[in-house]
């Protein structure tokens, strides 16, 4: 188990980088974990509307999107998906929006 | 009563009760028929099968050789079983079921084997390794002491009807919503993603993995299926081609998931079903979903490989090998090429649609696999584990200097791209359908027949 160090708070991190807790979260964790674990200095806002569909999507439904509504709300073709977060949907933009590790093969 | 003596180096998140080591006992029991008794009396101890292990291979510590997992499990059978082990179980490797055992098991056939079978296939004097640790997972299964992780996959499969519980609401829409493309990239308005379509020749069953996250490999047989003219269907319900009971160990609930294709097949009136490239789901239900269920199937199950290799063969489709200029490797998937026998369809396919394909050493039934498979990748726990035990695959591709690694199983994919991250490889991951596709010369539109498919 790893800490994500944000503005003097230590916050766990499970075996792969995953918010151990994803209550505790906000844009400045979301910046961090992007660094930490995406390896992206910055955030731009394609990134952020991305991250703040699929973060409200989880407040709501306990559950990661489907790229689908992810493409649908935000405007963005699927292929920049990809292209935004480099571990993809699920270990990339789901990490970086504060979620638990999706069940599955991923 | 829960025992304090689990040493703390196995960190469990739960306490063991005697009533779980009572039930892993009367599991255990009930799980070893005469076959997998004689064969766990029968490890000569050679120590060959560490030498096949990739978690043995990049952390060379006993608790890592193939054998030793094995021994662990058949410990159990000598001391309630055997008179020696009974009397002299110490001389015997021989161990009674208790707190401390349950979490040598949990940590060595859940944490450090994907149950690729490399071992069994190495052994000699042929015993099924691999077969003997899943023994051991059913116990744990039936005492509930499957990792929780593992397990929310099974559950979730079970609750919801497939292992990401996809809504039916969310499933039709990113459906309909890959239609447009297909009669986009197709320039034909009726090109169709079918679903619950009755009598078709095929049902189809995916990853759902693609549906969530990757939906381009589900665009991709789309676009194949329908330049080959071929009569399928997804079903609205069952899809999932996955079956993560093949992981856990539970040989009812594997049962209960596989005979779902079967019986979704069924209400459609499809003749055969389809399997998508998931090298467990091949497995768990062409080969294994029989032996759980007691019965045949009643419709053949195939691989998608066998469908593209035979739309290659038939001249349905036509490939421009042209479109892949870059050397591309071929991954194997334990579970559909050392346990499955799908081993030509893809090298056929490939031949076929790039440019430049060069093997992996070892390949085909010897081998490696890339660390995911097993449950792994679903175990957060073990992931550290697993990215180092990976290390033998992504050392593999590196000396192929190939620019493309295609799999044909989305567990494998995911493995893989860690891989590439982690070990800097500088590759590209594809299915073989996606490479497919993407190879794909189609037809004229005015080749086309009414019905939306092409003439035969």
């Amino acid at each position: 188990m790893t800490h994500l160090d944000v503005a003097g708070k230590q916050l766990a991190l499970n075996e792969e980088g995953f918010l151990l807790d994803p209550r505790i979260w906000d844009h400045e964790v979301a910046l961090a974990l992007a660094k930490a674990e995406e390896g992206l200095e910055a955030l731009t806002a394609e990134h952020w509307s991305v991250i703040d569909f699929i973060r409200g999507h989880f407040l709501e439904h306990n559950m990661a999107p489907m790229v689908r509504a992810v493409c649908k709300s935000t405007g963005l073709p699927l292929r920049r998906i990809y292209e935004l977060f480099p571990s993809g949907p699920a270990k990339g933009a789901c990490k970086l929006a504060g979620l638990p590790k999706p069940d599955g093969c991923v | 009563m829960v025992n304090e003596a689990v040493p703390a180096a196995f960190s469990l998140e739960w306490p063991i009760t005697q009533t779980q080591l009572d039930k892993i006992v009367a599991a255990f029991d009930a799980a070893i028929d005469r076959d997998l008794a004689a064969q766990m009396l029968t490890c000569v101890h050679c120590g060959l099968c560490a030498d096949s292990c990739h978690y043995y291979l990049t952390d060379p510590r006993p608790e890592n050789i193939p054998a030793h997992k094995a021994e662990m499990v058949a410990g159990l059978y000598r001391r309630n079983h055997t008179l020696s082990g009974r009397l002299f179980p110490s001389l015997n490797h021989a161990r009674p079921m208790d707190a401390a055992r349950a979490a040598e098991w949990i940590d060595s056939l859940y944490g450090r084997c994907s149950l690729c079978a490399r071992c069994t296939v190495n052994c000699t004097v042929g015993i099924g390794l691999h077969q003997i640790i899943r023994a051991g997972r059913t116990a744990l299964a039936a005492a509930g002491l499957v990792p929780s992780a593992l397990q929310s996959t099974v559950d979730r499969a079970v609750e919801t009807g497939n292992n990401m519980g996809i809504s039916r609401d969310e499933w039709l829409e990113t459906i309909e919503w890959l239609t447009d493309e297909l009669r986009n990239e197709t320039g034909d308005p009726d090109a169709l993603l079918p679903i619950d379509k009755p009598d078709c020749d095929y049902l189809y069953a995916i990853n759902p993995r693609e549906a969530k996250f990757y939906p381009l490999s589900l665009l991709a047989a789309g676009k194949l299926f329908y330049a080959a003219g071929i009569s399928w269907t997804f079903a609205s319900d069952h899809y999932d081609v996955t079956n993560y009971g093949l992981f856990s160990g539970d040989n009812e609930i594997s049962g209960m998931i596989s005979g779902r294709l079967q019986e979704t097949a069924a209400r459609l009136n499809a003749k055969a079903i389809i399997l998508g490239e998931c090298g467990h789901g091949y497995n768990a239900n062409r080969w294994e979903g029989p032996e759980w269920r007691g019965k045949p199937h009643e419709r053949a199950e195939i691989s998608i490989l066998e469908i593209i290799q035979r739309s290659i063969q038939e001249g349905r489709i036509v490939l421009d090998p042209k479109r892949h200029a870059t050397r591309v490797t071929l991954h194997d998937p334990c579970n559909l090429v050392r346990l499955g026998g799908v081993i030509e369809p893809q090298r056929s396919i490939l031949s076929r649609a790039v440019s430049e394909f060069v093997e992996m050493t070892p390949n085909l039934e010897k081998n490696f696999c890339c660390g995911g498979g097993g449950g792994q990748l679903s175990m957060t726990r073990y992931a550290d584990r697993r990215i180092l035990a990976g290390r033998i695959k992504a050392d593999q591709i590196a000396a192929t200097e190939a620019k493309v690694v295609v799999a044909p199983c989305h567990n494998c994919i995911d493995q893989l791209s860690e891989l590439n991250r982690q070990y800097k490889l500088g590759v590209e991951i594809k299915t073989v359908t996606e490479m497919v596709a993407d190879a794909l010369v189609l037809a004229p539109r005015s080749a086309v027949t009414s019905d939306g498919g092409h003439p035969r």
